[in-house]
């Protein structure tokens, strides 16, 4: 196989072995991504299983349909576009369960998805601030629901991930203009949300 | 006025996505402007909390967990998927054909092309060369391409049957022989088909790049196991090359010089290991062969090779 493997052999070289059936290839390239997409798929759907569904999908996707690459993107840009519409698949899935979502009421009597739980592993050192946390976190994501799915998917690509809006633009397949105007929905929502629940 | 460009601009300011010159003049006015002093210290609280839902790495355990089970679904997916289905056994192939006169009495039939459509785009996928794929429209079930009956069940009451069956249909594909669906479909001819013919011209063109390990593998196989010595023979001389380098290439022209039926294969695979004579045990076989061997050309080869041979101490 060509190339040596000091260092990170080019995407490009990868995608054209992939292309002709090396399958090696297309692991390696693989593991260029595999954890940024999982660390991406995870924050979304906040869920361990979830999460490995998506990287699961999208890479099977990727293997599949790696015949169609012209390389009118990066490889980058084409995986995150793929993960991103899943990703999407997965918001919409969860906006239509939303009225049978299980709600629980916490201490002030308030109700909380439970769905919405973000699973914090770390161990309780304070518990009183990590009460806090979990209600602020439960508040975050709340809000984050609110979002329709493409408002929520650029705000998660541009706050969380730190993705240039040039970038979320191409991922979503539109222009940088509409991403950014697409933010600016996003955090006056964000905003307002976040302000009413104090 | 100013402070509606600078309150437009603040978000993405905070976010770094301002130009170099835009992002200067945010800064200057916001170390005069009190008020959008005051926003730009809201949006960054604001940022502040939206962040204290952490983006945690996955851990290692997920990683490694998701790793695992893509690796298995590559293994299945499609495109690793056409090894799989076009390597059948063709013996079981042939017997299930024996079933088809069955076929004859049926009144309705629900046609199922099964694989095969699956077959044709996976060759469409893998692109890259100069090919065309010719699909032949779907035929009426004769009784040369039927497989296998998937299932038959009679509609109650009427004279009505419906039989899922599966059907081979003929496909025809282009390429140079540098093309890697090519080589895999060589390689399949070359060890499974019936017709010894077919697997003469597969391993004919096989021949011409034997540094593939697959090629050479599905060579020394062709040389091992085919019925047709004309077909072992065009292996052999083949491998020919490579019996100094490759051990298992020498090993199986040892093989076919001990055990072949054919003394034409015998002789010429004798005379493959010229190269390699010195070695151990090609020495043990010529003493072997010049003694005890029934064919007398074959004992007297492989005394000649003997005695040229320096002596051992």
């Amino acid at each position: 196989m060509a190339g040596n493997t000091v260092g990170r052999i080019d995407d490009t070289v990868l995608v054209r072995e992939a292309q002709r059936g090396n399958r090696a290839a297309f692991e390696e390239l693989v593991r260029h991504y595999d954890q940024a997409v999982l660390r991406l798929a995870l924050h979304l759907t906040g869920s361990e299983s979830d999460a490995q569904d998506v990287f699961q999908d999208a890479f099977l996707k990727a293997y599949k349909s790696i015949g169609n690459f012209r390389f009118e993107c990066s490889f980058y840009t084409w995986i995150y576009r793929i993960v991103t519409n899943l990703c999407l698949d997965h918001l919409r899935k969860k906006q239509v369960r939303k009225e049978d979502a299980p709600v629980a009421k916490d201490s002030q009597g308030e109700e909380f998805d439970v769905i919405g739980q973000v699973p914090d592993g770390r161990a309780a050192a304070n518990p009183e601030r990590d009460l806090m946390r979990r209600e602020l976190g439960t508040r975050i994501n709340r809000a984050l629901d609110r979002l329709t799915p493409r408002e929520r998917m650029v705000f998660e690509l541009k706050h969380y991930h730190g993705l240039k809006l040039r970038t979320v633009g191409e991922i979503l397949n539109t222009t940088e203009e509409t991403a950014k105007n697409t933010l600016f929905r996003a955090t006056q929502k964000l905003r307002g949300s976040l302000s009413d629940m104090r | 006025m100013k402070c509606e460009w600078v309150n437009e601009n603040i978000l993405l300011y905070v976010y770094n996505e301002l130009a170099d010159d835009a992002r200067y003049e945010v800064e200057q006015h916001v170390a005069r402007c009190a008020d959008c002093a005051a926003e730009l210290k809201a949006v960054r609280k604001f940022n502040a909390t939206v962040s204290s839902l952490p983006v945690d790495e996955p851990s290692p355990n997920l990683l490694a967990a998701s790793r695992m089970r893509l690796q298995e679904g590559l293994e299945t997916a499609e495109q690793g998927g056409f090894w799989q289905r076009v390597m059948f056994d063709p013996w079981a192939w042939l017997h299930q054909m024996r079933f088809s006169p069955a076929l004859a009495a049926v009144l309705l039939i629900v046609g199922f092309a099964g694989g095969v459509g699956t077959m044709y785009s996976i060759l469409r996928g893998t692109s890259g060369s100069n090919s065309t794929i010719a699909l032949e429209e779907h035929v009426a079930p004769i009784e040369a391409n039927i497989t296998g009956i998937r299932s038959i069940v009679q509609d109650p009451g009427s004279n009505k049957v419906s039989i899922k069956y599966e059907t081979v249909t003929t496909q025809q594909t282009e390429g140079s022989l540098n093309d890697q669906r090519i080589q895999q479909l060589l390689l399949f001819a070359a060890r499974n088909n019936y017709n010894s013919g077919v697997r003469m011209d597969s391993v004919d063109l096989l021949t011409q790049k034997p540094d593939d390990t697959n090629v050479r593998e599905a060579l020394i196989y062709a040389l091992r196991y085919d019925s047709n010595p004309g077909v072992r023979l065009k292996a052999l001389s083949s491998l020919g090359a490579y019996v100094k380098e490759d051990v298992r290439v020498r090993d199986a022209v040892l093989e076919a010089l001990l055990n072949d039926s054919n003394s034409g294969v015998r002789t010429q695979a004798l005379n493959m290991l010229e190269p390699v004579r010195a070695d151990s045990s090609v020495r043990n076989v010529l003493e072997h062969l010049s003694q005890d061997d029934k064919n007398q050309y074959i004992r007297s080869q492989a005394r000649t090779v003997l005695a040229q041979l320096p002596e051992i101490d």
